[in-house]
């Protein structure tokens, strides 16, 4: 079963164009700063549209996360279970969904450091995923 | 501003999982629709005439998705009303009907409100249109991407912070799941039938650590529907009136930042303390407590939100209150969701309809004794890395109650 991935708007065409090219960028907003995951029309703190794509770290840490045994649901990952799915609050503000790549589901932890890394899954979509920031002390 | 409005009437059709193997029938969403409108009719001794010219609130359905609803059940009823509201507030949609039944009332328009919702999820292989693809556009884009499985992985990351964050414990969780059970065992309609203990709760397969099988509701067929009336023509229709004392709501509610907000505190602080307002009670009054309970977490954060305990003490408050039918707060006194059923979209009529049963003393052999004030809490439709968008609360008497 094919995976789904995600559709590529107007709206969204920027993070993914960046994302194929392994760049990690959020909107951020001119009028108040805020940055924002996913991507809006407007900027969800202000009501601003001055949004501008800006290149960010990439980097945050593990808010919290579940591991997954049962795939029913969205059956496309039947065959991975189990898996961990983190939340990420990245260094700029917003949370973002990703797995933690190259790293036992044992080990995650609410708190570990992690980094973006970018899985190619179509000629269109590199999924932002992560994985543990080894260049930070936890 | 304080709602002036009566409920006059309530139905709710048997849960069923439509399995044909087993000889059950697999009704269509427009069979449950007009059953449950025939039961809450037949329940205020009104008829279909009643109605015209009168208000209709649809509730949307997800199983089989119509988009333009709300007219179609106008049609499929042969109902002829000057206002026809559509809700789509998924788990908190019963309150939310009650409160745009109160707003048109209270505003004229209309003087009778009649409130409809089912969802058919297990008839959906009968229907040349299935489940209609996903309910929200960000979860196609940035969830299910990443191999999120609905509202159970969701629960997942919350249940865990809140352990994390709180120190709640699975045996406070499983007290829920299994109070619920002992309740569903004294309701027929109901769709589980056999007691559960701690042990099972623990035991069952981790399926979103640490979400259990016995942290999940099951989906049924069903509907519920419910007439509001105003105060002066209730007196006219039944002897049995449902005073609505407060009805509260809060939609996408961020609790600190909107970037990082506390994913364990929903809008029902902010609904609850409107609806509490309005009724100039506190949560000590309340009778029993139906709340929306797809996760048992989502019940510990809904009697927090709600003032019955501070933010964070809801596992310990659960660990040390009697939630059974005779105790200190009579909880999911039908079983609630996760052991009645949940009736998809119309889940949220679940907590609901049971208040209204309550506070009329139609409970039967789950009938809390002198049950005057009762609390019904709904919440849906959930946010990216939040939880629930959609919250409100709504507090009913019965006729012994003053308000």
């Amino acid at each position: 079963m094919e995976k789904p991935l995600p559709t590529v708007s107007h709206l969204s065409e920027p993070f993914w164009g960046a994302a194929r090219e392994h760049r990690f960028v959020l909107q951020r907003c001119d009028e108040c700063g805020a940055y924002q995951w996913y991507p809006k029309a407007w900027c969800a703190d202000c009501g601003s549209r001055k949004l501008r794509w800006k290149e960010v770290t990439g980097r945050g840490t593990v808010y919290s996360y579940t591991i997954i045994n049962h795939a029913k649901a969205n059956p496309a990952f039947t065959g991975e279970v189990p898996y961990a799915i983190a939340v990420v609050e990245l260094q700029e503000g917003p949370r973002m969904y990703g797995r933690i790549k190259d790293c036992p589901i044992e080990e995650i932890a609410t708190g570990m450091k992690v980094r973006v890394v970018f899985e190619d899954l179509s000629e269109e979509i590199s999924l932002p995923q992560f994985t543990r920031d080894r260049s930070v002390g936890r | 501003m304080k709602p002036r409005a009566v409920i006059v009437g309530y139905g709710e059709t048997p849960f069923s999982r439509g399995r044909k193997e087993r000889g059950e029938e697999q009704l269509t969403l427009e069979e449950y629709i007009a059953w449950c409108a025939d039961l809450a009719l037949e329940s205020a001794g009104l008829t279909k005439g009643d109605f015209d010219g009168q208000g209709l609130v649809v509730n949307g359905a997800q199983y089989p998705h119509s988009e333009l609803w709300s007219c179609e059940v106008a049609q499929n009823l042969g109902l002829t009303v000057k206002r026809l509201v559509r809700v789509d507030n998924g788990g908190e949609s019963a309150v939310s009907s009650l409160g745009r039944a109160c707003d048109l009332i209270n505003s004229g328009a209309v003087d009778r409100v009649l409130c409809v919702s089912a969802d058919a999820p297990m008839s959906v292989s009968s229907h040349p249109y299935p489940y209609f693809g996903e309910p929200y556009v960000y979860g196609r884009d940035y969830e299910d991407p990443y191999g999120m499985q609905g509202p159970k992985a969701v629960f997942g990351f919350i249940m865990r912070k809140h352990m994390e964050l709180y120190g709640t414990t699975l045996e406070q969780t499983g007290k829920i799941a299994v109070v619920s059970r002992s309740h569903a065992l004294l309701n027929p309609n109901a769709y589980f039938k056999e007691p559960i203990s701690i042990r099972d709760y623990l035991d069952s397969p981790v399926l979103s650590d640490p979400i259990r099988l016995l942290d999940n509701v099951m989906l049924v067929n069903g509907g519920q529907a419910f007439i509001v009336t105003s105060v002066e023509s209730a007196k006219k229709i039944t002897d049995n009136p449902v005073s609505v004392l407060g009805v509260g709501e809060c939609y996408n509610y961020y609790q600190g930042s909107r970037s990082r907000p506390d994913v364990t505190s929903t809008g029902i602080s902010a609904a609850s303390r409107e609806a509490f307002q309005q009724a100039g009670l506190a949560p000590r009054d309340i009778d029993c407590f139906q709340p929306y309970d797809d996760f048992p977490i989502a019940v510990i954060m809904q009697l927090e939100d709600a003032g019955f305990c501070k933010k964070g003490a809801g596992g310990k408050f659960v660990e040390e209150t009697d939630l059974t039918i005779g105790g200190d707060l009579p909880l999911s006194t039908g079983g609630g969701q996760l052991s009645a059923g949940q009736p998809g979209l119309s889940g949220g009529h679940v907590p609901f309809i049971e208040c209204v049963r309550q506070v009329r003393g139609e409970g039967g052999r789950r009938q809390v004794r002198g049950a005057r004030i009762g609390m019904a809490a709904g919440i849906g439709g959930l946010s990216y890395i939040r939880n629930l968008e959609n919250t409100g609360v709504a507090i009913l008497g019965s006729r012994d109650a003053s308000g």
